[in-house]
C-alpha cells in the first residue's frame, strides 16, 4: 500500500476514493467466514486437548492419527492461520504505515505460514506416517 | 481577593472520556486476538513435539504441565473464549441489531461475564474435577 498525502483538494473532490474497496470487502468477508469456522475449530481443539493433554505419543497417534480427527484438525489450523494473518493486518494498519507496515506484514505472513505448516504438517504426519 | 494558583488548562485528551464497558471490550477483543495469535504457536509446538518423538513430547508435557504452563494455558483458554464471544457479538452487530446504548452495553457485559464463566466451566469440568 502506497502512502498518499490527503490534501484539502482530495477531500473536497467527491470522486476521491480511499483505500482498496474490493480488498477491504474481501478482508471483511474472509474474517467473518474464517471466524465462524473457528468456532468449530475451538470445539475440536477442546476435545483434542481434554483427551490428550499430558498423554504419551502412542495415545496422540491413536487419536490424531485417525484421519476423521486429524484431517479436519489440520484444515482448521490452516483456516485459523488465515484469520490470524487477517486480524494482525487490522492491528498493523492502525498503528504503522509505509515501509514499517510492509516489513511487519511480511513477518506476520511468515509467522502465520510457519504456524500453519508446522501445526497442520505435524498432524498430517501423525495421520499418514504415525 | 487572592487568586488561587492552579495549573493552566491544557487541551482535552483521552483522559476526559468516561471509561465505558463497550470501549473496554473493544480493547479486550484486540488484546485477546493478539494473545491467541501468539498462543497458536504453543499448539503448533505441542503437535510438532508429538510428531517428532516421545522425548520431545515428554519435555513439552513437562513445561505445559508445570504451574506456569498451566497458568498460561488457563489464560489462553479465557483468551480464546473471550475472542470467540467477541466475534459472536460482531456477528450480532453485523445484522444492525443491539447497537443502542442499553443493548450494546448489555452485550458487552455478556461478553466478559460469559467468557469468564465459560473458562471456569471448562477448567472445572475437564481439569479440576475431571
Amino acid at each position: 500500500m502506497r502512502e498518499t498525502v490527503i490534501t484539502q483538494d482530495v477531500i473536497a473532490n467527491p470522486r476521491s476514493r480511499y483505500g482498496n474497496a474490493p480488498a477491504s470487502t474481501r478482508h471483511f468477508i474472509t474474517q467473518r467466514v474464517t471466524g465462524a469456522i473457528n468456532i468449530v475449530f475451538l470445539g475440536l481443539l477442546l476435545y483434542v486437548v481434554v483427551t490428550l493433554a499430558g498423554q504419551d505419543r502412542v495415545d496422540m497417534v491413536a487419536v490424531l492419527g485417525n484421519g476423521v480427527v486429524g484431517i479436519p484438525l489440520a484444515i482448521l489450523i490452516c483456516v485459523a492461520a488465515v484469520h490470524m494473518r487477517n486480524g494482525m493486518r487490522d492491528t498493523l494498519e492502525d498503528y504503522v504505515a509505509g515501509r514499517m507496515y510492509r516489513l511487519l506484514m511480511l513477518l506476520n505472513t511468515l509467522f502465520c505460514l510457519v504456524v500453519a505448516l508446522a501445526g497442520a504438517g505435524a498432524v498430517l504426519k501423525l495421520v499418514f506416517w504415525g | 481577593m487572592s487568586m488561587t494558583a492552579r495549573a493552566r488548562p491544557i487541551s482535552p485528551h483521552l483522559q476526559i472520556y468516561r471509561w465505558t464497558i463497550t470501549m473496554t471490550m473493544s480493547i479486550f477483543h484486540r488484546a485477546t486476538g493478539i494473545a491467541n495469535y501468539a498462543g497458536m504457536a504453543l499448539l503448533a509446538i505441542w503437535l510438532v513435539a508429538a510428531a517428532s518423538g516421545q522425548g520431545a513430547l515428554t519435555a513439552v508435557n513437562f513445561i505445559y504441565g508445570s504451574w506456569f504452563g498451566q497458568l498460561v494455558l488457563f489464560g489462553f483458554t479465557w483468551s480464546l473464549c473471550h475472542h470467540m464471544l467477541g466475534g459472536l457479538r460482531h456477528f450480532v452487530w453485523d445484522t444492525t441489531v443491539m447497537m443502542g446504548p442499553g443493548r450494546r452495553e448489555a452485550l458487552a457485559w455478556a461478553t466478559i461475564i460469559g467468557s469468564v464463566l465459560l473458562t471456569l466451566l471448562i477448567w472445572t469440568v475437564f481439569v479440576w474435577v475431571g
